[in-house]
């Protein structure tokens, strides 16, 4: 199922993001697209075009911080969390868990009533 | 892994050039094909191959829907906007860390705190200047310490380190 282009995936993308970034503490745009590959194995890839808006949403809203680099001779954006950042991450994916619970009780076939 | 040649990285920068990228994100999306392209290299393809993919992958289509989601996710909401300063909207889409957004948000108090200061410099000058008596130059001078060092942020910043630096009981 491809999952790149769907409605879902564009209201999950903070969660995705400060939640890989709750991990691993530092990283740059294309490392965040593999990371996201790599752990769904290849069922979630984000394109650079959706990336990099919510990366720089965040940071227009603090809740990351950038630090440029030099890397083989180009200039390499890394991100970390604010600690607002932090307490987003943490709450956003509380929040997906919740959505997740109310979707299942509401998709859910209603148990059969049983004759007893 | 092998590193790309500067000429590589010239044409990755060429390319998103031509197609118009807004210059907030040229360096890093530069970075990012760079990144797909020494991948591409490493699992075996040809310099010009993998070259040839990863360009044809940011392709105009592709960068206009990075320019698009771009405007659309950083403009400011309209309740935003009804908040927002001339220095906001000034700096919507731009670095706000590099220290021109702080500097000329705190403009105005700083303009405040120079006229202060310098109203009571001029006019305990005019009184020194004027007034016979140690005693009055003394409660001038001391008038002139507290402005300073109550009313301005320079002041009470450097209140606050002298009091971190050598705590009092």
């Amino acid at each position: 199922m491809e999952l790149a282009g769907t409605d879902f995936l564009r209201g999950t993308l903070k969660t995705i993001v400060l939640n890989l970034l709750a991990d691993r503490r530092r990283m740059y745009g294309y490392e965040i697209t593999q990371a996201v590959k790599e752990k769904t194995k290849g069922d979630l890839v984000l394109t650079f075009g959706a990336l990099y808006p919510v990366l720089h949403k965040l940071e227009q809203e603090g809740l990351v911080l950038t630090e440029s680099e030099e890397v083989d001779g180009r200039l390499r954006k890394y991100y970390s969390l604010t600690p607002t950042g932090s307490e987003t991450a943490i709450q956003k994916f509380a929040e997906f868990e919740h959505f997740i619970t109310v979707m299942r009780t509401l998709l859910q076939p209603p148990p059969q009533p049983s004759i007893g | 892994m092998e590193k790309l040649t500067p000429r590589q990285i010239t044409s990755l920068h060429d390319h998103l050039l031509r197609l118009g990228l807004a210059p907030a994100l040229v360096d890093e999306l530069l970075d990012h094909l760079a990144c797909e392209l020494e991948q591409r290299l490493q699992e075996g393809l040809s310099p010009e191959t993998a070259l040839n993919q990863t360009l044809s992958e940011a392709d105009g289509g592709a960068v206009r829907h990075l320019q698009e989601t771009y405007r659309r996710e950083l403009t400011l909401s309209d309740a935003e906007l009804e908040q927002a300063s001339l220095d906001d909207i000034v700096f919507q889409f731009r670095n706000k860390a590099y220290g021109a957004y702080d500097l000329r948000r705190s403009y105005p108090q700083a303009l405040r705190e120079s006229i202060l200061l310098g109203v009571s410099l001029f006019v305990s000058f005019l009184f020194l200047i004027q007034t016979p008596g140690p005693a009055t130059r003394l409660t001038l001078l001391s008038l002139l310490i507290w402005t300073v060092f109550t009313q301005t942020h320079l002041g009470r910043s450097s209140v606050r380190a002298l009091r971190n630096a050598w705590p009092l009981p």
